[in-house]
């Protein structure tokens, strides 16, 4: 009877495996993966958290996958920190960012550009170049001198931003805004470097600058 | 105390106002004149005007808002008025993305709910009809690259209903139409909703839950959204949280036969040459006299009073001679507006997951998409599934993002999800400048600040959108009880002057 039972219960988990088997594993993946996550986010800090508002636009630890909307991470914390107190008075306009940095408080947006810079910038494997522009990009950043304050390898130094790999239509989008004089930069800068470059010399950095591979810090 | 989904006050005095009008109405009958109406002569074409080139009304946009407005004046018999719409389509926020033979696919705005009665009455009117989200079935969530959970959530979200209890009874001491004249206001609008959600023991598993909920919601995680303004919303959902952020017997639980954009087409067509599309309002001058002079891409237009049924973010884009009145101004700078969602639609042959057993929803944890659903016709002839995805996790370029999608649905649905048959996508924020985001993530502190100039007019220019509804606020049902209170409002003025 016992032996019989015994049986019955094995040829039951059998049969339980066999229907079940591919949601159960399914389910261990997914409370590993809960898990896992839960592990990583909380080593910034309790849940719900601040960076959460961003990730929407720019992405996953700052990484965008999106051309449009620029990825954040391994931005200097003195640029990300400038940009958001310019959203927040008015001195860099952007509808969907204006408002949202008129909410956050200095603790928050010095913990936000801290968290950011430290993220890891990541390849721009979304964007194919065009061939003839990339060439023409990285002779245009040779003679532009781009390096001189946006650092040897282009990823930003100080309150100038990284360029190497940010998103390819952001990248076009800035340019035509500093040339049209829609963005400022303090130094005014942007504006001589601008000045001289057509729209097709500004296709062109995008381009290259795009699809440049970030350097490691 | 304010237990009722509206502030009372203000919903009693709206009624007045359209009992009164009616009553007006009706007195002046068959005399087709109405006192302070402007213009007796009948134009077949456009807007009756004074000789002097000056309309009674002018509504600024042809979203549900500005046409619903538009109707009511009709109704009520005015003539003298036009609605300018910037886009070359009417809508708004509303939009039918055409599939062919005879399909649609909802792009933006497309459910309403329990207790919407305002749009749910302007569809009987329009004779559109309605059938539900289809739900019926387990949802799939994913999580890292194998985790896969298929569960029947019996058409909710799978939310932790002890915790949306505890939002249901705070929201009854938060008004709809006016959450910073909550007895609690000042306490409850220094919290964001993720202030009050962390000293609530919420569990590991269950925080993605909450943090997509508030998300398609509210448009923003919530860190980041004002407990004062959710509990407004909840509000709105006759208190109950379910009714609110759920889908069966909840605000996205019912669809629009034909797609929701039709609500303004239909409109559109019954006003014919009345709507002028392609005609961006660029400034407005003398809005604190008895013309006010509108600006337009198509020459200027003058009218005794404006309509302003545009999101107050467009509002900025708009220029003021005089400048508004401060308090109005600095609404309108600090109003929320980074919610550009993007929407995409993946369409399939048949809604081949249906008998699987599954709903066709997919909720990814941490993953791009953030809810995933079954949007297909009524008569599930095709399989359409609709998807809010996190805008930065998918690619921009449109064949990597089918590609990244349906490899997704592929793990939920099953491998026919990698055969779809057309993707669609909209970014509401980079399609064109005419929308900027969608729902407003109103964070802390705003309405105890800005709460009070939200609705009062400034000279003749009348505040009108779902950001201003009584009830329902950012909702459908809300554009159309805001349009026709300031039809209402604006008449009224007329009548007075």
């Amino acid at each position: 009877m016992k032996k019989k039972l015994l049986l019955g219960i094995g040829v039951l988990l059998v049969a339980l495996l066999a229907l079940f088997g591919r949601d159960l594993v399914g389910l261990y993946y997914l409370l590993d993966h809960i898990e896992t996550t839960t592990k990583a986010y909380e080593a910034e800090g309790a849940w719900p958290q601040v960076a959460d508002a961003c990730t929407g636009c720019h992405g996953a630890n700052g990484s965008s996958l999106h051309q449009r909307y620029p990825s954040l991470a391994g931005q200097p914390a003195a640029y990300l920190t400038a940009q958001l107190h310019s959203f927040a008075n008015g001195q860099r306009s952007f509808p969907n960012m204006e408002p949202l940095a008129k909410t956050l408080s200095e603790d928050e947006i010095s913990r936000l550009a801290d968290y950011f810079a430290r993220q890891p910038a990541i390849e721009n494997h979304g964007f194919q170049p065009d061939p003839a522009l990339r060439e023409k990009g990285e002779a245009l950043v040779a003679t532009g001198a781009c390096t001189a304050c946006h650092g040897a390898t282009l990823m930003g130094q100080a309150q100038f931003p990284r360029l190497a790999g940010q998103g390819v239509d952001y990248l076009q989008a800035q340019l035509d805004a500093f040339a049209e004089g829609r963005r400022t930069d303090p130094t005014g800068s942007m504006k001589a470097v601008t000045a001289n470059l057509s729209p097709d010399d500004r296709k062109a950095l995008s381009h290259y600058l795009a699809a440049l591979a970030p350097a490691a810090k | 105390m304010a237990d009722k989904p509206t502030s009372s006050s203000s919903f009693d005095l709206n009624r007045r106002q359209l009992l009164k009008f009616a009553g007006a109405t009706a007195a002046v009958g068959g005399l087709g004149l109405h006192a302070g109406l402007a213009g007796a002569s009948e134009s077949p074409q456009g807007a009756r005007d004074d000789a002097d080139g000056v309309l009674d009304i002018a509504i600024i946009g042809a979203g549900i808002a500005g046409l619903t407005a538009a109707r009511d004046l009709q109704q009520a018999g005015c003539d003298s008025f036009v609605v300018l719409e910037a886009r070359d389509r009417v809508g708004g926020r509303v939009l039918n993305h055409d599939l062919g033979s005879g399909y649609i696919s909802e792009v933006g705005g497309q459910w309403i709910g329990p207790g919407q009665t305002a749009v749910a009455d302007l569809a009987r009117e329009l004779e559109v009809g309605t059938f539900p989200t289809y739900c019926e079935g387990e949802t799939v969530i994913l999580g890292g690259e194998k985790g896969r959970l298929a569960i029947d959530l019996k058409g909710t979200f799978g939310t932790d209903e002890t915790v949306a209890a505890k939002l249901s009874d705070l929201s009854r001491d938060v008004p709809s139409g006016s959450p910073w004249k909550s007895s609690r206001a000042a306490e409850l609008d220094k919290l964001s909703a993720g202030d009050w959600l962390a000293q609530q023991n919420i569990k590991p598993e269950d925080r993605s839950g909450w943090d997509t909920s508030f998300t398609l919601t509210c448009g923003v995680p919530p860190a980041k959204m004002g407990l004062l303004h959710f509990l407004s919303m909840v509000n709105s959902a006759s208190c109950d949280y379910m009714k609110l952020d759920s889908i069966k017997d909840s605000a996205q639980g019912t669809r629009l036969v034909g797609g929701s954009q039709i609500l303004c087409t239909r409109m559109a067509a019954q006003l014919g040459d009345k709507v002028r599309l392609s005609c961006p309002v660029r400034e407005i001058s003398g809005w604190n006299t008895d013309v006010v002079t509108l600006h337009t891409d198509q020459g200027e237009i003058r009218a005794r009073r404006v309509i302003v049924a545009i999101h107050p973010a467009l509002c900025n884009q708009v220029r003021f001679d005089p400048p508004l009145p401060e308090g109005r101004a600095a609404l309108q700078r600090a109003w929320p507006a980074h919610s550009p969602a993007r929407k995409t639609a993946m369409v399939y042959k048949r809604p081949f997951w249906r008998e699987k057993g599954l709903n066709g929803h997919t909720i990814q944890v941490k993953g791009p998409v953030l809810w995933a659903w079954d949007n297909s016709p009524p008569g599930g002839e095709i399989g359409v599934i609709n998807a809010f995805i996190v805008n930065a996790q998918v690619p921009s370029d449109h064949q990597a993002a089918q590609r990244v999608l349906t490899e997704v649905y592929a793990r939920s649905l099953g491998d026919e999800a990698l055969s779809p048959v057309a993707y669609h996508e909209h970014d509401w924020g980079q399609a064109d400048p005419w929308s900027i985001t969608c729902v407003s993530a109103i964070p802390p502190g705003f309405w105890t600040t800005h709460g009070e100039s939200l609705r009062p007019s400034c000279g003749n220019l009348f505040w009108s959108g779902t950001e201003t509804a009584e009830i329902w606020a950012g909702y459908m049902d809300g554009a159309v009880r805001s349009g026709h209170q300031s039809a209402l409002q604006a008449l009224s003025s007329l009548r007075q002057a």
